[in-house]
């Protein structure tokens, strides 16, 4: 939205992505992201969601056009120096299990400050006491600091996610890139995992993909509808209504499924009472 | 061998229903060629009176020579066909020395088979990272990773053994790199293995800070492989100690060597107590890295 370079987080431009059998898996025209903006991608599966999350990490390479992320333009090839120096201002929550399962909580909390220790401290896991105690900080942010001695892969879902969200407190990125943060967590989790995202994200820039509609509120004030690799809509989150969404996920084959309706009012009721969130036009009753 | 591969990918296509009767089908053709060539031969025979030589020999085995430490003869008198006395011996003694022997040979295999195996160990570890599908190594040093511990697998100890013996001579040193070049191989295919199986999520993760290849490596991928290469080498390490309980009979030193001596003299109260050690060795080596390994995981 801004086009001054130095408020600019995301720019993107005449972008293609393809796969490795030549399919367009995204092409964006034009695309700008300002410092500070709190973002939502939604879009049905393979719509390029987590594509243009990769892409903007440094994982994946565009076929074609300029990525810009934090002032620093994503050439390719990108020399690894300077790829890991972007990456330790790009903080990321995927799905599913992004800690290492057999260190504990407090040792997962503190791989988001490698970028920062260097040298023989960071090989051998020997982090400065700082470090430790601002991780100590951080899980305790988010309401772990008892399992901080415990293994990774001894925590339940929400409980790793929040280490993750941890992760990215130490890291203090200045853009963050959340994909899918809730998926598979009941509804009281994923709305207190948002919150917590969207209080990490404090100051910096939040580009997140959600597929519950009901979470978009927490997490962004902008919305960009993605449909088979291309921006279907960019609006506000006051301008995105039913007709938009559900244009979004009617189409094609990817049409929500009968149940989604029964699921996600069963979510809106309990959410109502955290978020003061009724009656607005993503409310899910009439949402197909 | 091949052979058997190409019916199986041939099964493979005919579909699973049709392939595996042909697959069986195929096996028991191969075991009665091997069976109906071999009695063609005559060479299925058992011997001229089996039944007495193995109700003998299982006689001589249910004494085991270590008895005689303690209860054997004392005063054991060697006598010429007149009559005239040749020699005594104390059985005890005699026995008694042995035992001293045997103790000794079991800790040369004990040595033979630790040292063997760790270096066999670090000598897999760099060739098992080269190798390892999930790695993205440049193809040809990958290729040329893979077939040297193809070939080291392919190649029995004793073979090895028969090798070194007349490379470095005679001892332990022979057996030791015996071991060390064929559990290569099996180390190698094992550490690939549990590189290959891991959580590459997780890996990207720590990639995602920023961190640099050194730091993904000793915070990513070794605390979540070093368990299981520490039970991987337990595993070969056990293997080992049986397997080093042969290299004896090629000159390699250890518990072989008495084996060897105690057959060729037809003497199987002494082999039976050999046994009886290679037994507990094993046994007691299984029973504690079966707890370690526990723990660890």
């Amino acid at each position: 939205m801004n086009g001054d370079p130095v408020a600019r987080a995301v720019a993107l431009s005449g972008l293609v992505c393809r796969a490795a059998d030549q399919r367009t898996l995204l092409e964006v025209d034009e695309l700008q992201v300002a410092q500070g903006e709190r973002i939502a991608i939604i879009g049905h599966n393979g719509s390029g969601k987590t594509t243009l999350l990769r892409l903007l990490s440094g994982f994946t390479r565009p076929a074609a056009g300029s990525v810009e992320v934090l002032g620093r333009a994503l050439a390719d090839p990108l020399p690894a120096a300077r790829l890991r120096n972007l990456r330790c201002e790009v903080g990321q929550v995927v799905q599913g299990v992004p800690l290492v399962a057999r260190l504990t909580a407090l040792e997962n909390v503190l791989i988001g400050s490698l970028g920062r220790v260097a040298g023989w401290r960071g090989w051998m896991r020997c982090f400065p006491a700082e470090e430790v105690s601002r991780a100590e900080a951080a899980l305790q942010a988010v309401g772990l600091q008892a399992h901080a001695p415990r293994r990774a892969d001894r925590l339940s879902g929400g409980e790793r996610q929040k280490v993750a969200i941890a992760r990215l407190l130490l890291q203090r990125p200045r853009l963050i890139l959340a994909d899918e943060p809730t998926a598979a967590l009941d509804p009281l989790a994923a709305t207190e995992i948002c919150r917590l995202l969207a209080g990490a994200a404090r100051g910096a820039t939040l580009i997140s993909v959600v597929h519950n509609p009901v979470l978009l509120p927490l997490l962004a004030e902008r919305v960009i509808g993605l449909k088979q690799g291309r921006v279907a809509f960019d609006l506000s989150l006051a301008e995105v209504g039913e007709q938009e969404l559900g244009a979004l996920y009617r189409a094609g084959s990817a049409v929500p499924p009968a149940d989604w309706r029964a699921a996600s009012q069963s979510s809106s009721t309990r959410i109502d009472g955290v978020t003061g969130f009724t009656g607005n036009s993503l409310a899910s009753q009439s949402w197909r | 061998m091949s052979w058997l591969a190409f019916s199986g990918s041939r099964a493979d296509r005919l579909g699973g229903r049709l392939g595996f009767p042909a697959l069986t089908l195929a096996y028991a053709l191969l075991v009665v060629a091997c069976l109906a060539s071999l009695a063609g031969e005559g060479e299925l025979s058992l011997g001229r009176n089996p039944l007495a030589n193995l109700a003998k020999t299982a006689v001589e085995f249910a004494r085991p020579s270590f008895i005689d430490a303690w209860f054997g003869n004392p005063w054991l008198e060697y006598r010429s066909d007149d009559g005239s006395l040749l020699r005594v011996e104390n059985r005890q003694e005699v026995e008694r020395g042995y035992l001293a022997g045997l103790a000794e040979a079991t800790w040369t295999t004990i040595r033979i088979a630790t040292l063997g195996s760790l270096l066999a160990a670090l000598l897999a570890l760099p060739l098992a990272v080269l190798s390892a599908r999930n790695l993205a190594v440049p193809r040809p040093l990958a290729w040329l990773a893979r077939a040297v511990l193809d070939v080291a697998r392919a190649i029995h100890t004793l073979v090895f053994g028969l090798v070194l013996v007349g490379i470095v001579g005679l001892g332990p040193t022979a057996g030791i790199l015996a071991i060390a070049l064929h559990s290569l191989g099996s180390y190698g295919k094992l550490f690939a293995e549990s590189i290959e199986t891991l959580d590459m999520a997780a890996i990207d993760a720590v990639r995602s800070v920023g961190a640099g290849p050194v730091q993904v490596f000793f915070n990513a991928i070794w605390p979540a492989v070093l368990p299981q290469f520490v039970s991987s080498h337990l595993y070969v390490w056990e293997f080992n100690i049986r397997d080093s309980t042969i290299l004896g009979i090629i000159g390699a030193g250890g518990l072989g060597l008495l084996i060897s001596e105690a057959t060729a003299l037809f003497q199987w109260g002494r082999l039976s107590t050999v046994l009886l050690v290679v037994f507990l060795l094993v046994a007691s080596f299984d029973a504690m890295s079966r707890r370690i390994r526990k723990a660890l995981l």
